[in-house]
């Protein structure tokens, strides 16, 4: 079982300093997945106790799908709103690689890390935009991961929020997970969360909450990879196609908007003027010269990759 | 004719290909480098190549100025007609062979001021066509007159000082009129324009597109409005999509113009009504 009082471990701290530490959880994730509200559950548990609670977020970011993050300390007295790098108790990740960014705040002998592997792959990450290009998203599976942290779960949580019925409360099985790293009696769990999540979906909630308690308690201390589906992120498996420019010079005049608008910047107007390829190896096939060419005089193909190289020479 | 080089065969991918759509034999095409037309016209040939019209059942009809020639290089049914008279044209083709599709290549000046009158009734008879209104806000092909969609204080042959006049805009005077399908969208846009493109030839009523497009060659020199990149990056600049239309602080953001669908209405189409006058007709024992 997993129960795991936080300060239990903490080795050479005297029982004085120990009870002095707030415990510090730092909830991260993706806009629109409920970080804030897992930390509003967290922070009215901790006060409910007798805690003083100080909260700190990010948020705003649903709109854009960007990182978003809340910090949650809670003890006898707490000073600081933010924890110091090191300092986290529990991490909590609703999304893969924001867990992974955020894994350095975690206190390396006493920490926590429960992540859900569901993956956002981020606009940044697809910066190549050829086809078959790779994501730039973490590669490391939850072995990697887990190997290197004290206590870590990593778990399809979304899959299971899926299975109940309701992909939203995805959260609220974290909250389960959660809810066994911390000395909190499971009653004051359900009340708090009753209270937070829309009237209609407290059942389905609190049938959640019960799933990610069951799920530690079937699987132990670290979540073994039976439950976590870890293939590649989409993407990586597309055939590559190869894009291939073809200019008719004859029919081109020059008007450089081409050469402009390329966002690789692969075209160029040679000494008479007329449009060429300068970087082949960067077309990643966007069709925008062809689009925006008044003249048509700009041919994009996106070729299986064994077209014939007479072809893709002409 | 002067004969020019065949264009190389190319490989096909299955994405659209122009040279389908072209007469080849007469490309290049006469228009200036970075016109805006030839855009547009790759987004019609497109629109049309996706809604599978078989080029026998297509007529394209143009009026004069740069628009009008660029219904000369598709391969289909094409008419050159009188300056500002397409939509009245048309209006006689598609009644005399309503199963014809019938798109109209029209510019600023063609449709809004020689053809005003006939842009008006088009839009209130409703028949089913589409008018491609090509706004490039200056009489290209005929030495940069003022038009009527010039923008205030821009220079043109016959505003040397100046424009002084308002401006129409071709979209509002289209819906008051009562088109039934108006849209408007820039060339820089060019899958969105065809998008919209396919909307307007697939409603059934009179469908009216404005497309901004630009003139590089005089109304840009003569305003120094920079090369063709520069140009038709500016659209990006002054364009507002309509689906942002209640989301964007409007006081914010001077002098945009709207893309998008801004009307689709219901009203009943002239041919439809025609039928059913003559249909009654018929069954009365004739007209008195």
């Amino acid at each position: 079982m997993a129960e795991t009082t936080l300060n239990d471990d903490a080795g050479a701290e005297n029982a004085e300093a120990t009870a002095a530490r707030p415990t510090n959880v730092l909830i991260v994730g993706v806009g629109g997945q409920g970080v804030i509200m897992v930390s509003k559950v967290m922070a009215t548990l901790a006060q409910r106790a007798g805690f003083e609670v100080k909260q700190s977020e990010v948020h705003g970011m649903a709109k854009r799908g960007g990182g978003v993050f809340s910090h949650v300390r809670f003890g006898h007295k707490v000073f600081s709103p933010t924890i110091p790098r090191g300092e986290v108790d529990v991490l909590l990740a609703l999304e893969w690689a924001e867990g992974l960014r955020w894994l350095n705040h975690l206190n390396r002998s006493r920490g926590t890390f429960i992540a859900d592997v569901k993956r956002i792959v981020p606009p940044f990450a697809c910066r190549n935009r050829a086809d078959g290009a790779p994501l730039g998203y973490s590669r490391e599976t939850p072995k990697d991961v887990l190997s290197r942290v004290r206590t870590g779960y990593a778990l399809n949580a979304s899959g299971m929020a899926e299975r109940l019925g309701n992909p939203r409360v995805a959260n609220t099985i974290l909250l389960g997970v959660l809810s066994t790293a911390l000395d909190f009696p499971e009653e004051e769990w359900l009340a708090v969360i009753e209270q937070f999540v829309p009237p209609k979906t407290v059942e389905v909630n609190l049938r959640a909450f019960g799933e990610g308690r069951d799920w530690v308690a079937r699987h132990g201390e670290v979540g073994p990879d039976e439950e976590v589906d870890f293939s590649p992120p989409a993407g990586l498996e597309t055939p590559p196609r190869r894009p291939r420019v073809f200019i008719e010079r004859a029919w081109c005049k020059s008007c450089d908007i081409c050469v402009k608008m390329c966002p690789e910047r692969c075209l160029e107007l040679d000494e008479a003027h007329i449009a060429r390829m300068r970087a082949p190896e960067r077309c990643t096939g966007c069709r925008l010269c062809e689009y925006l060419c008044p003249d048509f005089a700009i041919r994009v193909l996106r070729l299986p990759q064994d077209a014939s190289e007479e072809e893709a020479s002409a | 004719m002067n004969e020019r080089p065949a264009p190389e065969k190319l490989p096909r991918d299955g994405s659209f290909d122009i040279r389908d759509w072209l007469r080849l034999e007469l490309m290049p095409h006469f228009m200036c480098p970075g016109c805006g037309h030839g855009i547009a016209l790759r987004a019609l040939l497109w629109a049309l190549d996706e809604l599978r019209v078989n080029k026998d059942d297509l007529a394209v009809v143009s009026g004069i100025g740069c628009s009008g020639r660029t219904a000369a290089y598709i391969d289909a049914n094409t008419f050159h007609v009188t300056h500002g008279r397409p939509l009245a044209f048309a209006t006689g083709l598609k009644l005399a062979r309503p199963d014809l599709t019938v798109v109209v290549i029209s510019g600023d000046g063609d449709s809004l001021a020689i053809g005003g009158n006939h842009f008006l009734h088009a839009c209130r008879r409703n028949l089913d066509m589409t008018l491609i209104l090509l706004n490039n806000e200056i009489y290209g092909m005929t030495g940069g007159q003022v038009s009527p969609t010039t923008t205030a204080e821009r220079f043109t042959t016959t505003t040397p000082f100046g424009n002084n006049e308002p401006v129409f805009d071709a979209c509002e005077v289209a819906q008051a009129a009562g088109a039934t399908f108006v849209g408007r969208e820039a060339t820089l846009q060019t899958p969105n324009l065809k998008d919209l493109l396919k909307d307007a030839i697939a409603h059934h009523g009179f469908s009216v597109v404005e497309v901004i497009s630009d003139c590089t060659e005089i109304y840009g020199r003569k305003n120094d409005l920079g090369n063709s990149p520069e140009m038709i990056l500016a659209q990006k600049r002054e364009m507002r999509p309509e689906a942002y239309r209640n989301t964007v602080d409007t006081p914010f953001r001077p002098n945009p113009f709207n893309t998008g669908v801004l009307a689709r209405r219901d009203r009943p189409e002239y041919l439809d009504v025609y039928r059913a006058r003559t249909e009654a007709l018929r069954r009365q024992g004739g007209g008195k």
